[in-house]
């Protein structure tokens, strides 16, 4: 290949590579557009090595040549490649024939780095040097590493020691004393065996752990040999930065394992008050927004969770953590992270049901009727002035949640609200307001139910929400309910007789239901009838009479 | 080395390194028709074989401590280590620098070699046996042991030199940046370290040896590097990954950071400590822990610098300082660097002990603490990595010769190379390098230690004569 020919091609590979900088940091590993770039590149660089063993590059701090012509130069500050690699002291790079695909992709990776923001312990020379590449080569300008104020240190470092010459008298000395000294004894040493390294090895299968939990034993006790107030808290910061470092690693395990340290701690009898008042401090800085958030970002990732670790943690969380539970079960992708969130705050929520229900003014109705169903599990009578508040939203399903709550919280108060509800537009929430009253089963709601079914407007509504009453009603299994059953069933009308066969349907029904056998003499009359829907809920009343079936 | 076929390509070398040495130990034990042996040969050639077939020509090349394939160095790995021990102590023994493998190698070369390698090992002159006795091969060649190039040396010295000088000055910095409340650059930190495992991989010896000048006026930046200097040739004795050594040089650099906040009339204390003295120092364990983890927050690296600062005088067997409540056992690096933290410290002149302990006597009393204050297994590889004589020893040689150590010598640890400052007519010399494993023709030693004597009693400066 003729010198024009090679420098052509070195350049189109060095443009390759500000090509593939800027694509690698656009686009994910698997996009189709990161693959045809990486390829292009290794399909110049095998070109080239058909050629030459290597292409070695030369960097300045604007520009790049190759073989003594200049290739790229970029006099900016922004996007220059030249300077990239110049300011951490790269200077040179030298590709070599061989070099595989992979070790191409991961220099790539490298240079589409951004050092300022990405790596703020990297540099690009630390990841060349750790990446330990077999093909690519590099020579660094280490001066960089010397402070401008310290250049001379080696020199003079040197230059001090030196001075301090050896007296030829005591050298003398040394070595006529020498004559007189003991002979050596000899130090012996045992030559490694086979057993030591696998020692070694099963060392280094432990070393592998984590270390975090370690750390957390240490500040534990550079607290209880703290002398200062200062130093308590300081540590204190730093078990919440194990708290966070934790929390961002997937591991709650450790997060655990500081809070029931810090709880021990406070719980003996002998922790100074100002200890306690730190440790105090530590439930609220796991229940801030960002610790919950990455708590709620592993949930959602789908990665293992130990069911036992995570009650066990939520137990630590103070009320603070409710707004950011809260928050986050909005967010939140999957099921089982909702499921997750729900549960902490049915524990967490109980420490305050103000703040709790502060999520029933959430924007999402999912979140909303999250919140009622938390309080409803939570069953603190003190959630019905704001569940009764939420009664009239807008999404039905809320309002289903809303009553279902209500009915299981019970008291005077929610009846009157239960009551209108039992009037609602929509079917299922009149059916919801109707079971809310069983499960209330006092006998004022039995009478509510028992005039809604005796109410001229109950004939006219479609069988299945009649029956849904009927169902209700079984609940009270009184002399009440089976005189009032048997009547409508003894009832005649000639107006609207379909209607009035259907609620005569749900009666028979419900005094199946109710499993009074004192009813099994009308059934058998009214099994006959014409009407199927009589005829078929008849027949199972019976059934369920007779047979328990 | 991140992918699958460079770690293959290594895995390979290594494998050959350990068969050879596989076949050498069993021909010595067995007849060379022994099916042990022949098994062993046939394994080899399996392994060798496909690379003669695609590269021609394999050397298996002898520098140093180091074994080269085709110019590519083997790495050591802890799997192998006694391997490489053994073969580059039989290499060395015959004064075999190369063995060239050319096209299909046979058994039968394979039984050539084997039969003229055990017969060089009781000639006096070895190589010359062993290379007359190949000539019966067509397919296996040896060569001479290769004296590494004085001017070579000279001009890496001058590279180690600056690199820990760099080191030197970079802890200083850190030091004083710290303690002025000012930014610290880890990179820095990280490229410094890298400097140094890439120094104790190729040149262990030259970098070890800067360890041994102390610098009384600067003892606390010097010994932070001398410290990590140290614990990262034993992890690379022990087949610590690259990126290990760096962490493990970093967290070594570091584990001392806690004496920023010891006052300067305490620290720089010449006479004993009082009660409330030590008091102070015994702190900067736990004040290194805090200073890590604000230097750069929390993270992999800090979390492992901040327990070994902790640690590091802790004790094996947990009866040093912090007193602890209950307690785990200490960490891997923490074992580590405290070993060579106490290496340092007895060798030193530190202000509060003047007179340091010669480099044997030092050994000695760590011996005794091995099992107690320090881990027995790791002092193991300790010993081993630093021999019976370590840099900077001023010995007494039987041929009334005085010397100070000047390179150690793993294979044969009381056998290292000494500077001669002192010849046989008790005149000052400044050299030569005198390397304790040569043998006269009688195959006798030509010297041997027999007295070790206390340099800093002489006021003996080991830089003058070892930078």
């Amino acid at each position: 290949m003729e010198l024009s020919e090679e420098i052509k091609e070195a350049r189109d590979i060095l443009q390759n590579i500000v090509k593939a900088k800027k694509t690698f940091r656009m686009y994910l590993q698997n996009n189709p557009i990161y693959m045809k770039t990486l390829e292009e590149s290794y399909a110049k660089f095998r070109n080239f090595f058909d050629y030459k063993d290597s292409l070695s590059l030369k960097i300045k701090q604007n520009s790049i040549s190759y073989d003594s012509e200049q290739i790229y130069s970029n006099q900016e500050k922004e996007d220059n490649l030249a300077l990239f690699f110049f300011k951490d002291g790269l200077r040179e790079l030298t590709f070599k024939k061989g070099m595989l695909l992979e070790e191409l992709e991961e220099f790539l990776k490298i240079t589409a780095m951004d050092f300022d923001r990405d790596a703020v312990d990297d540099d690009i020379v630390i990841l060349l040097w750790e990446r330990d590449f077999q093909n690519i080569r590099y020579v660094v300008d280490e001066s960089i590493l010397v402070d401008i104020d310290d250049e001379d240190y080696a020199t003079s470092a040197e230059e001090k020691m030196q001075e301090k010459v050896t007296d030829v008298n005591d050298l003398m000395k040394a070595y006529t004393d020498g004559f007189m000294e003991d002979e050596v004894k000899s130090i012996s040493i045992v030559p490694l065996a086979d057993k030591d390294l696998q020692m070694l090895v099963k060392e280094l299968e432990k070393d592998a752990t984590d270390k975090v939990g370690k750390l957390v034993t240490i500040l534990f006790e550079i607290i209880s040999q703290a002398d200062m107030k200062s130093d308590i808290e300081e540590t204190v910061t730093f078990l919440n930065d194990a708290v966070r470092y934790s929390m961002t690693h997937g591991d709650i395990q450790t997060v655990l394992h500081v809070m029931k340290n810090a709880k021990q701690t406070m719980d003996d009898p002998s922790c100074p008050d100002d200890e306690k008042k730190y440790l105090k401090m530590m439930p609220l800085y796991l229940g801030n927004e960002e610790i919950v958030g990455l708590l709620a970002e592993l949930l959602d990732s789908g990665i293992d969770i130990d069911v036992k670790i995570f009650e066990e943690l939520i137990d630590f969380f103070d009320k603070n953590a409710i707004d950011p539970l809260v928050k986050y079960l909005g967010e939140l992708k999957t099921i089982r992270a909702r499921k997750y969130v729900i549960d902490a705050l049915t524990v967490v929520g109980k420490k305050d049901i103000q703040a709790l229900s502060g999520g029933l003014n959430d924007q999402r109705w999912y979140v909303v009727r999250n919140i009622i169903y938390i309080l409803r599990k939570i069953g603190d009578k003190r959630a019905i002035e704001y569940l009764l508040k939420t009664i009239r939203h807008g999404d039905v399903r809320v309002r289903k949640e809303v009553i279902k709550a209500l009915g299981e919280l019970g008291g005077r108060e929610v009846i009157q609200t239960l009551r209108e509800c039992l009037d609602d537009p929509d079917m299922h929430v009149r059916a919801s307001a109707a079971k809310a009253f069983a499960t209330i089963g006092s006998e004022a709601s039995k009478k509510i139910i028992l005039d809604k079914i005796a109410g001229k407007e109950f004939r006219e509504k479609d069988f299945d929400e009649k029956r849904e009453f009927f169902e209700v009603l079984s609940q009270w299994k009184d002399t009440d309910v089976y005189v009032f059953l048997v009547k409508i069933l003894k009832t005649r009308s000639f107006f609207n007789r379909a209607k009035l066969l259907e609620s005569k349907a749900g009666a028979a029904y419900c005094l199946g239901l109710i499993g009074n056998k004192d009813a099994l003499p009308l059934l058998h009359k009214i099994k006959d009838s014409s009407n199927k829907l009589l005829k078929d809920f008849s027949y199972t009343a019976i059934r369920k009479l007779e047979y328990g079936q | 080395m991140d992918n699958k076929e460079e770690r293959a390509s290594h895995r390979g070398g290594q494998d050959i390194i350990n068969q050879l040495s596989v076949i050498l130990r069993t021909a010595q034990i067995h007849d060379a028709a022994n099916i042990a042996v022949t098994t062993a040969i046939e394994k080899y050639l399996a392994l060798i074989n496909p690379l003669t077939a695609s590269e021609d020509v394999i050397t298996l090349e002898l520098v140093g401590e180091y074994f080269y394939i085709n110019d590519t160095r083997v790495r050591y790995s802890l799997e192998y280590l006694l391997s490489f021990d053994y073969l580059v102590r039989e290499f060395r023994k015959r004064e075999i620098g190369k063995v060239i493998f050319k096209d299909m190698i046979r058994a039968e070369d394979m039984r050539i070699f084997l039969k003229a390698f055990i017969a060089a090992g009781y000639s006096e002159t070895p190589y010359e046996v062993m290379n007359e006795k190949m000539a019966e091969s067509n397919t296996i060649d040896v060569d001479r042991l290769r004296k590494i190039a004085e001017g070579e040396a000279v001009d890496t010295r001058k590279v180690v030199k600056k690199a820990y000088y760099n080191a030197v000055s970079f802890t200083k910095g850190v030091m004083t940046k710290i303690k002025a409340g000012e930014k610290v650059n880890i990179k820095k930190a990280k490229r410094i370290v890298e400097s140094m495992v890439d120094h104790i991989l190729e040149e262990e010896k030259l970098l070890m040896g800067m360890t041994a000048i102390k610098d009384y006026d600067e003892y606390t930046y010097h010994h932070s590097v001398n410290v990590s200097i140290l614990s990262i040739a034993l992890g690379q004795r022990m087949g610590l990954s690259k990126k290990m050594l760096t962490e493990l040089g970093l967290v070594a650099l570091f584990h001392d950071i806690g004496k920023i906040e010891i006052p300067a009339e305490i620290l720089n204390k010449a006479t004993n400590f009082n009660d409330d003295e030590w008091k102070v120092m015994k702190k900067h364990p736990a004040w290194g822990v805090k200073a890590l983890l604000k230097l750069k927050g929390m993270d992999h690296s800090s979390i492992r610098s901040a327990i070994v600062a902790f640690e590091h005088h802790m004790n094996y067997d947990l009866s040093g300082y912090p007193k602890v409540r209950s307690y785990p056992e200490l960490d891997f690096y923490s074992r580590l660097v405290s070993l060579a933290d106490q290496y340092d410290a007895m060798t030193s002149s530190r202000v509060y002990s003047r007179i340091p302990l010669t480099p044997d006597k030092a050994l000695s009393i760590m011996m005794e603490r091995s099992t107690t204050q320090l881990d027995p297994l790791l002092f193991k590889f300790f010993i081993n990595m630093v021999g019976v004589f370590p840099i900077g020893t001023l010995v007494m040689l039987d041929t009334k010769e005085l010397g100070l150590v000047y390179e150690s010598e793993v294979i044969f640890a009381d056998r290292p190379r000494v500077l001669i400052i002192i010849d046989q007519k008790g005149q000052s010399v400044n050299g030569p390098v005198v390397n304790l494993t040569e043998k006269g023709e009688s195959g006798k030693y030509l010297r041997s230690i027999v007295k070790t004597l206390d340099p800093n009693k002489y006021k003996i400066n080991l830089a003058e004569y070892l930078l």
